[in-house]
């Protein structure tokens, strides 16, 4: 079950990859652009930040975004 | 342990014969050099044959990026080219902050990329993964960087590194710079005349592999550790809200605010320096542009630009045709003081020089970049313009170190007048007059000596250098003293040190790392056992290899004479006494930095005892 509700900035993304890249070396081992739950596209000044459908919200993308691009709040426990 | 960090393949294509070879990376060499800048200078020396020519077919090009490069530690994504320059003539190294095309090339399955020979007509060469193609250039040639790169986007699909040259590089100006996905450089010395010799107006890469690391719990403890520091900085907010508009406010930082649409970083950048801008008011409304640094985009106003809105434009255009905005507009100044003076006929000019006039400049450099008439004169930098227009134009010369313009001094673009590392780099790297080695790692202006000692520490100085560097006040009948010439040594092998692991060297990046940090992290990433030590005989190895590289080309400390100019109204002064700084100050600035490297402290050569103890045997 998701820990958190993530939530997008675009504006304040600078496609650093940072949570590109620790998404992927959570899941797979390995710091790579292809193997992400969530996807970051720059294009001049454009953003998109995408979270795959395989994303559970674990947050880790959160906690490595220098820029408030991503942020996270707690779910409420269920009754 | 295991290995992590290297993609372990060395990637070598001839243009000439249209040859691809991948050669498995030789760790033995790796280790010895640390990977990426050092790395790179040892393929160079291995590989560039004594005497020839910068734009020869025979120069290689040597991309390397370093073992960190890949991961997501703060700026870890610098990525440097070394080749022989033809504005200087030396063996040099480029660096650009790498963007994505740092990343990607090692998650392509490369730490470098070697690329000699010429083609027959303009090419690009395409890597994808194991799959690289020399692709049909014809159609880009002549088209700018922006066009260029979005060009080989849409056809090779995001995320793709793109390297790319303009019009300047192809017509191989001196100036010529290639840019990295469309907003670093490659630059000062001509690297794009290089490519341009070579027919070769770009490298793509796109990579599907990754890049593991070989302790997962170090690296991750360590990363966590950096990240708490970084987010602790009390300036880490302003850093990223202003960029380098922070130290060096060009125009007012509201000005600032109004026009800027995006931050950009390189990867995992904690600072994004990078800017999108775009101007809002005037003819030139709507006009954007992507650029290094916004700082970068009002140098025309050094020039006399006054509307910072036609600054933006004349060096976006720059930008755009490839060329180096110093460079440009040191020789369009020589050129303007040479018409004044009737040293070049007025009849020669067919179009006026008005250095601080956005259609003259907008025209000259497409005269510059296409050679065309006088043009052609000015794109071979100083040099040729001292040739061409005789023994009189001498006298009119602005300061020359290595054929080009040190834009940093008391009548410089970037007028400065203490006498600190940066300025004395300027004669002492071997590309030439270029800053970042002896600025961006040592460089704090003005700031008092006692912040010294913390700062020496953090790079790596060894306990009894910093005596050597810092006098005491007291000691020997001294006073308070900085030894510039030692503390340059000791700039060169930080910024070695971070270029060999792929950690930018700029100041407000490399102040959130510090030399054992930096061996614990090469340990963890490349799982090859690492201390301070390691780290320190590394990067001096690679530099002295470096400085073996161009003695073999022929250069001496007759190279490293500084300009004339320095000694003339106003003049340098130094760092802490600010007593004016005179050629006799230097000559022993320059001894000291010989003899801090275990060079001859005359002649600069390094002793065949010095050799042997960095493990440099095969070049005595």
């Amino acid at each position: 079950m998701a820990k958190y509700k993530i939530s997008i900035v675009p504006e304040n993304c600078t496609g650093c990859l940072r949570c590109h890249l620790a998404c992927a070396e959570l899941y797979t081992g390995r710091f790579s652009l292809h193997e992400a739950r969530l996807e970051v596209i720059l294009s001049g000044d454009t953003c998109t930040i995408r979270l795959g459908d395989d994303c559970t919200a674990c947050g880790v993308c959160v906690d490595n975004c220098l820029y408030d691009a991503l942020l996270k709040a707690p779910l409420e426990a269920a009754p | 342990m295991s290995r992590g960090g290297f993609a372990g393949k060395v990637l070598c294509i001839d243009l000439t014969t249209s040859h691809v070879q991948s050669l498995p990376l030789d760790m033995t060499v790796a280790e010895q050099f640390g990977g990426g800048l050092g790395l790179t200078v040892r393929l160079a020396y291995e590989r560039i044959t004594p005497g020839t020519g910068a734009l020869s077919p025979d120069n290689p090009i040597v991309i390397g990026v370093g073992p960190l490069v890949g991961t997501n530690l703060p700026a870890a994504s610098r990525m440097y080219a070394v080749t022989k320059l033809p504005a200087s003539g030396s063996i040099g190294w480029s660096g650009a902050g790498g963007m994505s095309f740092a990343c990607l090339l090692k998650y392509a399955g490369y730490d470098h990329v070697i690329i000699v020979g010429r083609a027959e007509s303009p090419v690009f060469v395409k890597i994808v993964d194991d799959k690289v193609e020399i692709c049909e250039a014809r159609p880009l040639w002549g088209k700018g960087i922006e066009e260029t790169s979005e060009a080989l986007w849409n056809d090779a699909g995001r995320p793709a590194g793109v390297i790319t040259i303009g019009p300047a590089g192809e017509n191989q100006c001196l100036s010529a710079m290639a840019f990295v996905d469309k907003f670093s450089t490659l630059g000062r010395g001509g690297f794009g005349a290089v490519m341009g010799s070579k027919n070769l107006k770009a490298v793509v890469v796109k990579g599907s592999g990754g890049i593991e690391v070989a302790d997962r719990r170090q690296y991750l403890s360590l990363s966590k550790e950096l990240l708490g520091t970084i987010r602790e900085y009390p300036y880490l907010k302003e850093w990223q809200e202003l960029g380098l508009m922070k130290s060096l406010p060009a125009i007012p930082v509201e000005t600032y605010r109004e026009i800027k649409k995006r931050r950009i970083a390189c990867v995992s950048c904690p600072v994004a320096d990078k800017d999108v801008v775009e101007i809002k008011d005037g003819d030139l409304k709507g006009f954007r542009a992507c650029t290094s640094s916004a700082v970068n985009l009002m140098t025309p106003m050094i020039y006399g630009f006054t509307d910072y809105r036609e600054a933006i434009r004349c060096t976006a255009v720059l930008d755009d045709l490839g060329m180096d905005m110093f460079e440009f507009f040191g020789a369009m100044a020589f050129l303007r003081v040479l018409i004044d003076n009737g040293v070049v006929s007025k009849d020669r000019i067919d179009t006026p020089v008005v250095l601080n006039a956005l259609s003259s400049m907008e025209a000259w450099a497409r005269k510059v970049s296409s050679r065309e008439g006088l043009g052609d004169i000015v794109a071979g930098g100083l040099s040729a313009m001292l040739k061409e227009f005789g023994e009189k134009a001498q006298e009119y010369a602005p300061p020359i170190v290595r054929g080009m313009y040190p834009y940093v001094g008391p009548t410089a673009p970037l007028r400065w007048n203490l006498f600190g590392t940066m300025e004395l780099g300027q004669l002492l790297d071997p590309r030439g007059p270029h800053v970042a080695a002896g600025g961006s790692p040592t460089y704090f202006a003005k700031r008092p000596l006692e912040v010294f000692p913390r700062h020496l520490i953090r790079m790596g100085v060894p306990d009894a250098a910093m005596e050597r560097i810092l006098s005491k006040p007291g000691d020997a009948g001294k006073e308070q003293a900085l030894d510039v010439g030692r503390l340059l040594k000791y700039s060169h092998a930080w910024f070695t040190m971070l270029g060999s692991l792929g950690i930018c060297a700029r100041a407000q990046v490399n102040r959130f790392y510090n030399a054992s940090l930096c061996a614990e992290l090469y340990q963890c990433v490349t799982g090859i056992e690492t201390g301070l030590d390691d780290l320190r005989i590394r990067a001096d190895r690679a530099w002295t290899l470096l400085r073996m590289a161009n003695i073999r080309e022929g250069f001496s400390r007759d190279d490293t004479v500084p300009p004339k100019e320095w000694f003339a109204e106003p003049v340098f002064h130094d760092y802490v006494t600010e007593e004016p700084v005179g050629p006799g100050e230097v000559a022993a600035m320059i001894e000291n930095y010989y003899d801090e490297q275990g060079w001859d402290r005359h002649t600069g050569i390094p002793a065949p005892e010095r050799l042997v103890e960095l493990g440099l045997t095969d070049v005595i």
